[in-house]
């Protein structure tokens, strides 16, 4: 019982043993939380494959209006965006209390380009009549369903967007945090954990490339 | 403890490297001519090694307590079983069949 009510680490909550199993349960509920966005996003792969097998000629035909350049470099942004988060990890573990912040502000950096890149293609879409669904006007495509691959990628696409939104949000917090000192080698949950969550947006974003980009 | 091991620079850095490598090779694999089934099957599996790297490596599953990984495999069952059933549907559909 000494134990469990240690004044040695504030961050220690009295229902857990120690610190350690304090982070393995918090580990181990953040990995449930991702298969529930990996179910999530489940969803959606499987209407793409169901749309896919019904339809293999409109995605060979659509995916030519998608720019394999930007995807490509959007998933070495991501990429470069997961290093900058395990690097902040590992900063927090090593008791840099700057570095922490100046690798999550690199990784801030590094998902505000990802947007960006991601605004160009929806707006050069945008323009050409690209829309999901019924607002689909563009004539270049010649397939009576062509709305349909644009809805799916919209879909997909758009929640894994609004995940690096969320993504960069958490990151603000982290921040805010990291500069008032609240992350040391003795506690670094939320570090850890963003850093999951980040990773699972980068691994999504590495099946959406090819699935989306490189069809032929 | 094994939860809060700190993950090698050097395993950091040969990670990236290897991802990148391995989105080049994604691309350059799609300009090649690889018949119809077979061009998906090489860009899932390349796409499937990525993320393995990024598991093992980023996310530090490689490290961890072995049960974050089979939630990870759970995921990834559960999904194969929501696309098999799925497909078992849509693929044997027959518009001549009078549907009660």
């Amino acid at each position: 019982m000494a134990e469990a009510h240690s004044v040695d680490n504030p961050r220690l909550l009295h229902h857990f043993r120690n610190a350690d199993q304090q982070f393995s349960s918090s580990k181990l509920g953040m990995w449930l939380f991702l298969f529930t966005e990996i179910m999530f996003f489940g969803g959606l792969f499987v209407a793409y494959i169901i749309y896919r097998a019904w339809n293999p000629e409109l995605f060979t035909m659509a995916a030519t209006q998608l720019d394999t350049m930007l995807g490509a470099v959007n998933t070495v942004v991501l990429i470069g965006s997961s290093l900058t988060i395990a690097l902040a990890i590992r900063a927090a573990q090593t008791d840099k209390q700057k570095m922490i912040v100046n690798y999550l502000l690199l990784t801030i950096f590094l998902a505000s380009v990802f947007l960006v890149i991601k605004y160009f293609e929806y707006t050069h879409k945008f323009d050409m009549g690209i829309f999901p669904g019924a607002y689909y006007t563009f004539d270049g495509i010649d397939h009576p369903k062509a709305n349909v691959f644009f809805s799916i990628y919209y879909m997909m696409t758009g929640l894994h967007g609004l995940h690096v939104i969320i993504g960069i949000g958490l990151m603000i917090w982290l921040v805010i945090r990291a500069k008032i000192g609240d992350y040391s080698s003795q506690w670094y949950t939320p570090v850890e954990m963003c850093g999951l969550y980040w990773h699972i947006v980068d691994i999504i974003w590495i099946f959406l490339f090819p699935l989306m980009y490189l069809i032929e | 403890m094994s939860a809060h091991h700190i993950i090698p620079m050097k395993t950091l850095i040969s990670t990236t490297v290897a991802l990148v490598v391995l989105t080049i090779v994604t691309v350059a694999v799609f300009y090649l001519p690889i018949p119809a089934p077979f061009d998906v099957v090489v860009a899932i599996l390349l796409a499937s090694f990525k993320a393995t790297l990024v598991g093992m490596f980023f996310m530090g599953l490689y490290y961890d307590e072995k049960f974050n990984t089979v939630v990870l495999i759970f995921s990834f069952l559960f999904f194969l079983v929501f696309v098999g059933i799925t497909l078992l549907d849509t693929m044997f559909r027959d518009t001549g069949i009078s549907v009660w």
